[in-house]
């Protein structure tokens, strides 16, 4: 029996789920003769409340999504975070630096009476998560790597170290040494360090790794010109949100 | 085995006598001659097995005793030295059956190393202690001799246009004002005056990632040993690049020859290029790795408008004398280079303010010191310094499985021991859980480690890591020079590289099919297999096994059952993860994947006669019952056989029908006790150690096999020495996270030594010198 999967989006841009649509034709009939998908908002039409495995995109960021998590949750043999606002929080945690309704003021004008917003929060802080398919956006590989682990009854080898072990095996010079700055010495890797690989710099959407070095980190990006604001400024990007440690 | 003859032939008194010494030392009967005449008359008194010969003596030639020797007793295996290695003595010495050489000067240790492993090849009794080595091909090739010839810059790059046209070509180029290794089309991309390249040319020999088996999912299929046989050419290698291969080559070619490996080496070409322009973090020189001996096809030295190029083997001279015009170089180009490479020296800034010899012993009194706690604060276990470096080689092996669920590939990618997971096992434990055991490990690695196991620098002085490193704290010569002692100078041979046959099923496990399942306790089962070969898994008690679920990976299990009750053989797992889970889903008829018997094992050998006392804590039980059914088969070998057993409750007993057998048989002193119990439990209470206080011992006839979860071995040693036992006479066997097996992952490494080649089973005594040990 395939197992039944079903996506969810919360507050996030569902750029999470449109990245999953980017496998290509091949991998995708691969992927639809392993699992049923039974709820996917972007692809599919049909609706079930009847599912194995659920994927879930986006932070909590309302009152009313709470009951609906814990709804999926509920229903759910596993529950998987889907990308960086499920998984870490990710962006929209920033505007918890403002109260709520300068926040709401900022985004709604005078319409904000109409909404209400709680501070972001990745999935993790309102139901247990069994696995995380990290990133903003998320790779599509480490998603498709999750679900063969999930139907192989492994667990996923996800890396715990940081990008720079990924960055240094794909041969890239480093920011640093270019005159930038970047986070990956303190960002959980998986990602093949595909920003640097790409021109770009890591911005620490995957996370942090388990036992980050901070200190250590915001010595370097200092020393590399950054002022306190900056550097305060650089991590909370993705990672305002700091998780209280719970399993 | 060790009293076997050997004959030393050297004309020089302080070579003869120094070797003599050392090898007596080291257990063997050794006879020396001054002379071929002299060797002569003695070789036909003695049954010599190994013969250590100068091939430069006055009078008659070493030469022409190889040749008496030949005809008259060619079972004598003839080790040649010489401080003037020639490729055509050397090919005269093979074809009169010599088989190995050495350069002089020599160190002791490694002529002996190399004495035993050619007594050890002569396989005289194979043990089953020692998985059979990879036939070895006696013959010893010194490559062509290191003749130098002058090429035109435009002859070189007409070179290497029609090496693209056959290999892969990859060297060196420039990019956004460093250098990279990358694919080359065309000669004119090279840019071969550069000071370091970002990453090691290494990564063509030990990629990010390779595929080392395809497999099929579910039963019968065996999975299949996959090697790259892709010719390549590395254009533009340092020498201290090539001396970082060449510490490769011994890691991955002689022990467990390592077939993945063997593949890429053996068809790549190395043309490499003496280093004009040293990097400022470069500290080679100290190294004693900024000039290369062996390890190239061809060597270049810029002379501005042409090269020198010193010719390393016989496809380096192949590739010259097809594409090139050569000519003898003149005094002025050999004038010339020399004063190149002596400016270039002059131009590092860094160096090692002891002598490299001192390093081991160094760092042996510095382990405690507090600089690696100190130092260590700011590392951010990023993995930076061990990616880029070029000796670094430990690695990660997981499975990969094609969306299908039918078919899928074991994958090994690289690993550091810097990275906060490296050490740690299924179980949870950590054994290198801090920053500074860390960092302290791998600089330990670069100067010690390695060192001492390959014979090679560890750490090659290219600075990669320092440049890497954000923290700043990277460059082992900072961390060499920061700690200071004395040593007495060690000297290193020179070992040329000699013809290797990989094991090609170093990593492709052997089937075995399940024939029983048996819950012993929540969750712990036993299995017991049988190879589908039909043959004996051949092991001791103590070792052992790799077991492969293909799809999900490859785990370590002790061998629960004893070589005396052949047929079949079983291993017990305790689920804690993914492979362990899927060990447990199997059924009776599942075929799965075995490697091995790895490991030492129990010396059943030195037990014999002994009274020995069991004591396993949890699934420490496991490996032990194996050698309690191997005592108990074998009954009249041993003296009294107690065994103490501790569980945490009485639900967690394994074996529950065992134990009671045990209980009743008069052979077994039995005792056991849990650590909490129910109200049910009538027996003891109490952790294990509490049972050693009740048992009358003999220290002078008594050893102790002690198994069981980290945490016990320290208070059960206590207990133990309070009964007056030896540290000789105490044996554990050590848990340790273990991927490969075969000595090369890196895994399992306790301070030098690998758990997976040495261990996992060790004396007390032998774990007093390994302080990550317990």
């Amino acid at each position: 029996m395939k197992p039944k999967v079903a996506f969810f989006d919360f507050t996030g841009c569902e750029g999470c789920q449109l990245d999953v649509l980017n496998l290509t034709g091949e991998e995708l009939l691969d992927l639809l003769g392993a699992i049923e998908i039974v709820n996917f908002r972007e692809a599919i039409s049909n609706r079930s409340d009847d599912y194995d495995i659920a994927f879930v995109e986006g932070s909590i960021s309302r009152e009313a999504e709470i009951p609906r998590l814990q709804k999926i949750r509920a229903q759910a043999k596993v529950l998987v975070a889907l990308g960086a606002c499920a998984s870490i929080g990710g962006v929209n945690c920033l505007k918890n630096h403002l109260p709520m309704e300068q926040a709401l003021k900022t985004v709604y004008g005078d319409a904000a009476k109409y909404y209400d917003t709680i501070p972001a929060r990745p999935i993790n802080a309102v139901v247990p998560v069994d696995f995380y398919v990290r990133g903003c956006p998320p790779q599509t590989v480490e998603l498709v790597k999750v679900v063969k682990a999930l139907l192989l009854g492994k667990k996923p080898d996800i890396p715990s170290y940081p990008v720079c072990t990924e960055c240094k095996l794909a041969g890239n010079i480093c920011i640093f040494e270019l005159g930038k700055t970047c986070l990956g010495p303190v960002t959980r890797a998986g990602c093949n360090a595909i920003c640097v690989s790409g021109g770009r710099k890591c911005w620490g959407c995957r996370g942090m790794v388990d036992e980050p070095n901070k200190n250590s980190e915001e010595e370097i990006l200092k020393k590399h010109g950054l002022t306190p604001e900056q550097v305060m400024d650089k991590f909370n990007i993705y990672n305002t949100y700091v998780p209280e440690v719970k399993k | 085995m060790k009293n076997n003859s050997i004959l030393i032939v050297d004309d020089e008194a302080i070579v003869r006598e120094s070797l003599r010494d050392w090898l007596v030392v080291a257990g063997y009967d050794v006879s020396t001659a001054e002379t071929a005449e002299e060797a002569l008359k003695l070789i036909p008194k003695k049954d010599f097995s190994v013969m250590v010969l100068d091939i430069r003596l006055p009078g008659r030639t070493g030469l022409s005793i190889l040749k008496e020797v030949k005809a008259q007793r060619p079972w004598i295996k003839s080790i040649i030295i010489t401080a003037y290695p020639s490729d055509e003595t050397m090919k005269e010495a093979t074809k009169l059956g010599a088989i190995d050489y050495m350069v002089k000067p020599l160190a002791p240790d490694d002529l002996e190393h190399l004495v035993r492993e050619t007594i050890e090849s002569v396989g005289k009794e194979p043990t089953v202690i020692t998985p059979p080595k990879a036939a070895r091909k006696p013959a010893a090739k010194a490559g062509e001799l290191k003749k130098s010839v002058v090429v035109s810059k435009q002859d070189f790059k007409n070179l290497v246009n029609n090496l693209t046209k056959t290999m892969d070509v990859y060297g060196v180029k420039p990019k956004h004002g460093k250098y990279v290794y990358d694919r080359i089309n065309k000669a004119d991309e090279l840019a071969l005056n550069y000071d370091i390249t970002v990453s090691p040319p290494t990564v063509y020999l030990l990629p990010a990632r390779e595929t080392i088996l395809k497999f099929k999912l579910g039963d019968g299929a065996k999975p299949e040993p996959v090697t790259d046989n892709t010719s390549r050419a590395i254009v533009g290698v340092h020498p201290y690049d090539i001396r970082a291969i060449e510490m490769l080559d011994e890691a991955f070619m002689t022990a467990n020859p390592d077939p993945d490996y063997i593949a890429r080496r053996q068809n790549t070409i190395i043309v490499g290029v003496e280093n004009l322009n040293p990097s400022p973090k470069s500290f080679a020189p100290s190294m004693g790795t900024h000039l290369a001996e062996n390890g190239y096809d061809l060597m270049l030295t810029d002379l501005g408008s042409k090269y020198m190029v010193a010719i390393g083997s016989k496809k380096g001279s192949d590739l010259l004398k097809r594409y090139t015009t050569t000519n003898e170089p003149t005094t002025d180009d050999i004038a010339r280079q020399k004063e190149v490479l002596d400016e270039a020296l002059t131009k590092y800034q860094l160096h090692l303010d002891v002598p490299r010899e001192r390093l081991p012993k160094l760092l042996e009194d510095s382990y405690d010191d507090v600089y690696w706690q100190s130092r260590s604060e700011t590392c951010l276990s990023c993995g930076s310094c061990v990616m880029v470096c070029p000796t670094c080689f430990c690695f990660d092996v997981q499975d990969d499985v094609a969306l299908n669920l039918k078919e899928g590939q074991r994958i090994r990618q690289r690993d550091g021991c810097m990275l906060v997971d490296f050490a740690k096992v299924a179980t949870g434990e950590n054994f290198r859980q801090d920053k500074a055991s860390r960092f302290r490990h791998r600089i330990y690695r670069k100067g010690k480690y390695v060192i001492e196991r390959y014979g090679r620098m560890g750490c090659v002085g290219c600075g990669r890591c320092a440049v890497a490193c954000l923290a700043e704290i990277a460059s082992p010569l900072e961390a060499f020079n920061a700690i200071a002692a004395s040593w007495r100078a060690k000297q290193t041979a020179q070992r040329v590289l000699r013809e290797i046959y990989p094991e090609s099923e170093l990593y492709a496990p052997r089937l075995a099919q399940l024939v029983r399942v048996e819950q012993l306790a929540a969750k712990e089962k036993v299995f017991e297999v049988k190879l589908t070969d039909g043959k004996e898994l051949g092991h001791m008690p103590g070792q052992f096994i790799s077991v492969s679920i293909m799809g999900i990976g490859e785990s370590p299990f002790g061998v629960a059952s004893s070589p005396t009750r052949p047929g079949s053989f079983e291993f017990a797992v305790r689920n804690v993860g993914s492979v362990t889970n899927a060990i447990h889903n199997l059924k009776k008829g599942d075929v799965l994947g075995i490697r091995g018997p790895f490991g030492n094992g129990f010396n059943v050998k030195a037990l014999e006669g002994k009274d020995i006392l069991f004591i396993a804590g949890g699934i420490g039980l496991f490996p032990v019952r194996s050698l309690i059914q191997y005592v108990m088969d074998k009954r009249k070998q041993f003296g009294r056989a107690i065994v103490l057993f501790g569980a945490r409750t009485p639900a967690e007993r394994l074996f529950i029908d065992e134990l009671a057998a045990w209980k009743t048989n008069p052979d077994i002193e039995f005792y056991e006790t849990v650590d909490r119990g129910t109200p049910d439990w009538t027996g003891n209470v109490g952790v294990i150690t509490t049972l050693i206080p009740k048992v009358q011992l003999d220290p002078r006839k008594t050893v102790a096999v002690v198994v069981g979860p980290p945490i016990m071995y320290r208070f059960v040693i206590v207990e133990l020495k309070k009964k007056d036992l030896a540290d000789e006479n105490i044996i554990m066997s050590l848990e340790r996270r273990m991927k490969c097996g075969v000595g090369k992952c890196g895994h399992c490494q306790i301070n030098g030594i690998y758990v997976c080649q040495e261990g996992p089973v060790f004396s007390l005594a032998q774990l007093r010198n390994l302080r990550e040990a317990v």
